[in-house]
């Protein structure tokens, strides 16, 4: 270990405590991939603030040393976003998992980022309020995330994503540097910052403090779920639905790779086996008469497209056993093999049937399993390859099934991520759908909060691939090029794997 | 033991972190190496050959992994972590040794040291030293005051004192019981005896005994049963831990009726039952599959009960919280029977806490060895319970007894912890049964 690194270690130990430093290899390796394992990055040191004034602290201390850094919550992202390389610090938020207010007469939250999202809303629910957006991993990511990846969810069709529901931030800047962004009644003047660093996938430093708004919880729900023989017809249902102009709170496909999964998990919701996909929709409202009667119109429509049956969920434990099969499928895809690429790209809702036949064409060309499972009202699909990692060569013809779908998306006019952001793993398909000057201008966005890109390095912009990078082409190894403003270079050579 | 030792039911883990919530040692530190991913992580790169099991930063994360395996019922996937994790414990205790620690506890209350006699000398002083009261006067935080509380919450208790068996309808409870037809037919049962459970609790045999009794089970004993091995595989011996299984193999066989099938086992320890029903996986290569059929005939007393209603009760008149222990929710899926044991008393209010199923921090040998880390698990179950205010506490797992009982204990609560079957066994008594 150099003397720059012990002397580092030793300052954030001043900071946090030794306990909450980890800097053994084991320990460091545990944080070496997120939600989407085929990434692994060994992060120099890890860190564990409890508090925020830790967490000013510690990035005002790798300010003044340069060093690198990487904010992460739970580790539940999908695409790679929250992983750091030898040379940089892994600021873990877990302990900030405080809920410091619920103001129930005003609709407001306020948390630390470490709080798990499900348990907002569990704390909410007394005042008979929710936190509305609920990515399938809500049981264990926290808001701190969502934020950094502005997460979607289900109900994000009716309600919106994580961006619509924050109303304020305390953000610590690269430079440690305290700023609030936003306000209880929104950006109170100019460009909505707040709307800015939502989505900001860490690149613009770590929110220490968040304002979500809360909404009531809905008075009157129907959960529906509708079989179909074929995935082309559960597409086309899926367009008809929203033509009729009622907005469905939720509107999911599965097709029955991933049906099979859930139903053989512990998380067995009772969909049809045999089914070749299922739609799961909700609609919920204040009134119960208004939603019962939209349930019966569009049950009609499901009918009148192709559905082979509807049923309503008789009960709050029914729908319960509907939505928790939903939201862990992803994690039952371990079922069918040992590892898994789940991907993310929105499509025109129109184009759903024929980018479905495109991805199911595209796996049997390969010879993968692809499973869907999805946000079909939104057009954002998630294909899930399964294989198996030992075999040679399997990986690199995943990969490249995977830039055929995605490139079948752009074709179709879509675009490579919906909710999961683009991190590391979507770097590669940036160049696709931006130009250099696109990229450059993103990058330049990306300097007036962190202009030595030291928060989260490497990820989003393709930097090879921007204009002034002109003549390198290889976007997806692009992922360092602020070396020159980093004045440290500290390395924990600590492990054999990188030496 | 199968070809990767129990290593391949890791192999479904793809990452998601649904597991992570459900980690009591996560919960605590918040670090991802106290995680079941972030050691299913570790696992691995130990299985292959990445890691080193001396390294101190594998040996520190898995050692302080409870066993509680309550990431298992949320994996969508059904990884078998604590396959994994007995696996890998395995590989530790092989290169590093077993720490004195936990060899002089498994020699003391196990018998394993070859010493039966001593075993037996060590809980004849242990009740003796119960008796005086004086544990329960000591009960406190620190080491040694913890483990007096532990001994205390091990004593018999009596509810007389804390509330009264109801009578209701003007007659006497014992009236409406005549109405019922005895049960159809008698079946044969060997009970297990265990270590700590006959050594600490013998008045829970006792009430296992008359109650399943009362249900129509006729309970006989096997004689050279010893103990089932659960501490020594939780603690990487998993030599010992055959050599146990085998002898228990050995006792319990022969206990059936010439041509019947043989009769099956009623356990009355959550961590004994969920050890006892692994025998299969064990005892993997052994011949003819003794260990799975061995494993076929396990029962928890709370599901022998439960299949026959059980027969109703006197009343008592209490409120107590249910405390489902890991190895019963977690390792043996078992949630409804013991709530059916409980709702068997007539009046009794059943009330659950909301993190119920999470860990207590006992978890065997671990409240011993890793204390730091079971107090701190230990700490949001009695704050809830705090919260609840139960008259009495319901758990059916000798060291979620003593575990529980000792952190009340020193938190100044007067509240005590029993097992179910004790608390029916009161019911049954009032109501005549055994008259």
């Amino acid at each position: 270990m150099t003397r720059d690194g012990r002397s580092l270690i030793a300052a954030l130990a001043g900071i946090v405590g030794a306990r909450h430093v980890r800097t053994a290899l084991p320990e460091r390796i545990t944080y070496a991939r997120d939600g989407l394992p085929t990434h692994r990055r060994v992060p120099g040191v890890v860190v564990l603030p409890g508090s925020r004034d830790e967490v000013i602290a510690i990035v005002r201390l790798l300010a003044a040393l340069g060093v690198p850094f990487v904010p992460r919550g739970a580790g539940t992202g999908l695409s790679g976003g929250a992983l750091a390389d030898a040379d940089a610090v892994l600021v873990v938020l877990t302990r900030l998992n405080r809920i410091l207010r619920i103001d129930p007469r005003n609709h407001l939250a306020v948390v630390e980022p470490g709080v798990v999202n499900v348990r907002l809303s569990a704390a909410a629910a007394p005042d008979g309020l929710l936190y509305s957006p609920d990515p399938s991993s809500q049981t264990a990511c926290t808001i701190g995330g969502n934020v950094a990846e502005n997460a979607g969810g289900p109900h994000c069709l009716k309600y919106g994503v994580t961006a619509t529901h924050v109303l304020a931030l305390e953000v610590v800047l690269a430079d440690g540097q305290v700023v609030e962004l936003g306000s209880l009644s929104g950006e109170p003047w100019g460009p909505d910052l707040v709307g800015l660093f939502v989505g900001s996938e860490g690149n613009f430093g770590i929110a220490t403090r968040i304002t979500v708004r809360l909404l009531p919880i809905p008075r009157a729900v129907r959960t529906l779920l509708a079989d179909f023989a074929a995935l082309r017809t559960a597409g086309e249902a899926v367009s008809a639905v929203i033509a009729s102009g009622i907005v469905p709170a939720a509107l999911e496909m599965m097709d029955q790779s991933c049906i099979r999964a859930v139903e053989d998990s512990v998380y067995a919701a009772g969909y049809p086996r045999d089914a070749a996909a299922v739609l799961l929709l909700e609609l919920d409202g204040a009134q119960e008469s208004a939603v019962a009667a939209d349930a019966e119109t569009i049950a009609g429509i499901l009918h009148a497209h192709g559905a082979r049956s509807v049923t309503v969920a008789a009960d709050a434990k029914q729908r319960e056993r509907l939505w928790q099969g939903r939201k862990k499928a992803f994690g039952a895809m371990g079922r069918l093999s040992r590892d898994l690429v789940v991907q993310d790209a929105v499509v025109p809702r129109s184009a759903l049937p024929d980018v479905l036949e495109t991805i199911a064409r595209i796996a049997g060309a390969y010879g993968l399993t692809v499973s869907n499972v999805f946000h079909a009202g939104d057009g954002n699909l998630h294909p899930n390859i399964s294989f198996d990692g030992r075999v040679p060569g399997l990986k690199a013809r995943v990969d490249e099934a995977s830039g055929e779908i995605m490139a079948a998306c752009i074709a179709a006019g879509g675009t490579i991520t919906g909710e999961h952001g683009v991190g590391l793993d979507k770097l590669r398909y940036m160049p696709l759908l931006f130009d250099g000057d696109a990229l450059a201008a993103m990058r330049a966005v990306r300097r007036v909060f962190d202009p030595e890109e030291r928060v989260n390095p490497g990820k989003v912009v393709p930097v090879h691939a921007c204009r002034e990078w002109v003549g390198s082409v290889n976007a997806e190894r692009g992922t360092r090029n602020a070396r020159a403003d980093v004045r440290s270079d500290f390395r924990v050579p600590t492990s054999a794997l990188e030496t | 033991m199968t070809e990767r030792g129990g290593f391949e039911g890791l192999d479904s883990c793809v990452h998601c972190g649904f597991c992570l919530q459900a980690c009591p040692t996560f919960l605590a530190t918040g670090d991802e190496a106290d995680s079941p991913r972030g050691r299913i992580e570790l696992m691995r790169a130990l299985e292959a050959g990445e890691l080193a099991p001396n390294d101190p930063g594998v040996a520190l994360h898995l050692d302080r992994c409870l066993g509680c395996r309550g990431c298992e019922p949320v994996c969508p996937s059904g990884v078998s972590y604590g396959r994994g994790l007995e696996a890998s414990r395995a590989l530790l205790a092989e290169r590093r040794g077993t720490p004195p620690l936990v060899r002089a506890a498994l020699a003391a209350l196990t018998g394993t040291g070859g010493d039966m006699r001593a075993t037996r000398l060590v809980y004849a002083l242990a009740r003796a030293l119960r008796a005086t009261g004086v544990p329960g006067k000591l009960a406190g935080w620190g080491r040694l005051r913890f483990a007096f509380g532990m001994l205390a919450a091990t004593a018999p208790k009596d509810g007389g004192r804390r509330w009264r068996s109801v009578e209701v309808g003007g007659g006497r409870p014992r009236a409406n019981l005549h109405r019922l037809p005895p049960p159809s037919m008698t079946s044969p049962v060997l009970l297990f005896r265990g270590c700590v459970m006959q050594g600490l609790f013998p008045h829970v045999h006792a009430a296992t005994v008359r109650t399943l009794e009362v249900n129509g089970y006729a309970v006989r004993d096997a004689p050279g049963q010893v103990c089932c091995g659960a501490l020594h595989a939780h603690a990487g011996l998993r030599g010992e831990a055959r050599r146990l299984a085998r002898a228990n193999v050995a006792a319990f066989g022969a206990g059936g009726d010439a041509d019947d099938a043989p009769p099956l086992i009623v356990v009355n320890s959550a961590g004994c039952g969920a050890m006892l029903k692994e025998y299969g996986h064990l005892l993997h290569d052994e011949s003819d599959g003794v260990g799975q059929r061995f494993a076929a005939r396990v029962r928890d007393v709370t599901e022998l009960l439960a299949e026959r209603g059980p027969r109703p009760g006197a009343p008592i008149d209490a409120t107590v919280a249910y405390d489902p222990p890991c190895h019963l929710l977690h390792a043996q899926r078992i949630a409804a029977p013991p709530e059916q044991v409980l709702r068997a008393i007539p009046v009794l209010r059943v009330i659950s806490t909301p993190d119920a199923a999470q860990c207590c921090g006992s978890a065997g040998l671990f409240t011993l060895v890793e204390p730091e880390m079971s107090r701190a698990v230990l700490q949001p179950k009695l704050a809830s319970l705090a919260q609840a205010r139960p008259q009495m506490i319901v758990t059916g797992n000798p060291g979620c007894v003593m575990q529980i009982g000792a952190g009340l204990a020193a938190a100044g609560s007067p509240i005590a912890v029993r097992h179910p079957v004790e608390l029916l066994d009161e019911s049954y008594r009032a109501a005549g049964y055994y008259a």
